[in-house]
């Protein structure tokens, strides 16, 4: 089928990266004034009779054309550099070479030698050519070797080696959306949650500032996991993650889940594993909101749990998502001495969370009647939106450490948390 | 002279081999012409305008328009399919 792709100019490179990924290299694009969504009635109008032409002449010509406008930018995913080389045995040297290729997240990297990658290897018994998945944007496939070299680089232990491959094997999922995580204007990324044995045997903090810095464990795993995202998907940042702000989560986002003095079934359990089994849950989130209250009633607890999870500019209330508690283990002791179930938390959050439409603004109901006329129908401005399709979306966590504090996690809300085995531990 | 050592690159040396389509050359005068609306703001309005004018300027027959649930998703098979059936060629939009 001919095809001709129209793109505003800040996306080019996204667009022609993408192009060539799925096998179509030549298709023509005609790229027009970025931004295109701000604009006046009258300017859009003029955009169009501008480039109409062009856009013409492109189909005309067929394949491999550009209208090129305004964009001078390259296609930031670049291919065909040899898998290995030689570089002088100097850390800085080593840094200012993968800087150069923008190969880092900013922050200094882990040399990965050939004798470090061996090490890593060595804790899996995979073939390290196998593939455990291609990463969108780009689909460059995730080999068992280059997950090693990118964990390298993160600081992993070689141990943690088989968690980044589940973490991989989980983010590939084609619920988890990760075209849309990666490239989106929103902050979205990736958050990685561990269940099972491999929190305790591997140092995971899912305590006392789980989701801040101090754990080598969390610290690495979160970070292998965006270095893959970013250097086997392609996503560099302003080129194929178009994300307008970003969040500190795409430098690492990993905790635990807390299994002793849990009230409930911990996570990897609730969803049909063994408590015995290690398993890695992504999340598609959009960055954390940290709620105190220091109530002792758990249904008060509860409605201001889910008063602080309704805001007009959210995601999930658009697309209808997926959002996410970490409870305090504070919190969780209070709503579970109260005998309160988690499938009882869902329902009571889903419940009151439910938002009146003219909360949002005028053109964002519109398009949230776009996304979701299927599930709800005709929306009014009084239509009270539920935060995602049913109760069972929301997602429960419990970890932290004392203090009355939990974490709301909202989402990009056009994504599915995904849990996965890891293989390799018990 | 320092020694040297063996580093890996962390970017992937190769792409996936996937089937390359080749794309005909099309001809707009009489053409039926598919837009997928990506529910972008403004993309709409974008299609709509464009839909006039090359009706006006390049004689198409007509256009279909389908829109998106939401920009970050692919677009639904039977919309492929529709699209594929009825037009020459499907016009799809990128960016914000």
């Amino acid at each position: 089928m001919p095809s001709l792709a129209i793109v505003t100019a800040e996306f080019i490179t996204l667009a022609r990266a993408q192009a060539t990924a799925l096998g179509h290299s030549d298709l023509p694009i005609a790229v027009i004034p970025h931004p295109l969504g701000s604009r006046a009635r009258e300017e859009v109008r003029d955009i169009a009779e501008q480039h109409v032409d062009a856009i013409v002449a492109l189909a005309v010509a067929g394949a491999g054309g550009e209208a090129q406008i305004s964009s001078n930018k390259t296609n930031g995913y670049r291919v065909g550099h040899e898998a290995a080389f030689d570089l002088a045995d100097d850390d800085s040297a080593i840094n200012k070479r993968f800087r150069e290729r923008g190969w880092g997240d900013g922050l200094p990297v882990f040399a990965p030698t050939a004798a470090r990658v061996d090490e890593m290897l060595g804790c899996v018994r995979r073939d390290r050519h196998d593939v455990i998945a291609r990463i969108a944007p780009g689909f460059g496939e995730a080999t068992v070797e280059l997950i090693a070299v990118n964990a390298v680089m993160a600081g992993c232990d070689p141990e943690y080696l088989p968690i980044v491959i589940a973490a991989v094997e989980a983010v590939a999922a084609p619920e988890f959306n990760l075209q849309a995580v990666q490239s989106t204007t929103n902050a979205a990324t990736a958050w990685l949650i561990v269940n099972g044995p491999a929190v305790e045997q591997l140092g995971i903090n899912a305590g006392s500032n789980c989701l801040g810095q101090g754990s080598w464990a969390n610290a690495t795993l979160g970070r292998a996991l965006h270095l893959i995202m970013q250097n086997v998907g392609g996503a560099r940042p302003g080129e194929m993650d178009q994300a307008t702000q970003g969040q500190p989560g795409k430098f690492t986002f990993c905790c635990g889940e807390q299994t002793a003095g849990h009230p409930w079934q911990p996570l990897h359990v609730e969803r049909g594993y063994a408590e015995d089994t290690s398993t890695v849950t992504v999340v598609g989130a959009s960055g954390t909101l940290n709620m105190l209250s220091s109530e002792k009633d758990a249904r008060q607890l509860l409605r201001v749990f889910a008063d602080s999870m309704r805001y007009p500019t959210s995601n999930d209330y658009w697309c209808g998502g997926a959002p996410w508690i970490v409870i305090g283990p504070e919190h969780a002791a209070i709503l579970g001495g109260a005998g309160i179930s988690k499938a009882e938390i869902k329902r009571e959050l889903w419940e009151q969370s439910k938002m009146a439409a003219n909360r949002r603004a005028p053109g964002d109901i519109a398009r949230t009647q776009d996304a979701r006329r299927e599930e709800l129908g005709k929306i009014t401005p009084e239509t009270l939106l539920p935060i995602s399709p049913c109760a069972e979306d929301i997602g429960i966590i419990v970890a932290g450490g004392s203090g009355l504090h939990s974490v709301y996690v909202p989402t990009f809300g056009n994504t599915r948390s995904v849990t996965r085995k890891v293989d390799g531990f018990r | 002279m320092p020694e040297t050592v063996r580093v890996y690159n962390p970017t992937p040396t190769r792409r996936s081999q996937l089937q390359r389509t080749s794309l005909p050359t099309v001809t707009f005068k009489g053409l039926m012409v598919g837009f997928i609306d990506n529910a972008k703001p403004n993309f709409d309005h974008l299609v709509e305008d464009l839909t006039g004018l090359l009706a006006s300027r390049h004689g198409i027959a007509g256009a279909i328009t389908r829109r998106k649930r939401i920009a970050g998703i692919p677009s639904p098979q039977d919309i492929l399919r529709e699209l594929t059936r009825q037009c020459g060629l499907v016009i799809i939009g990128s960016g914000d």
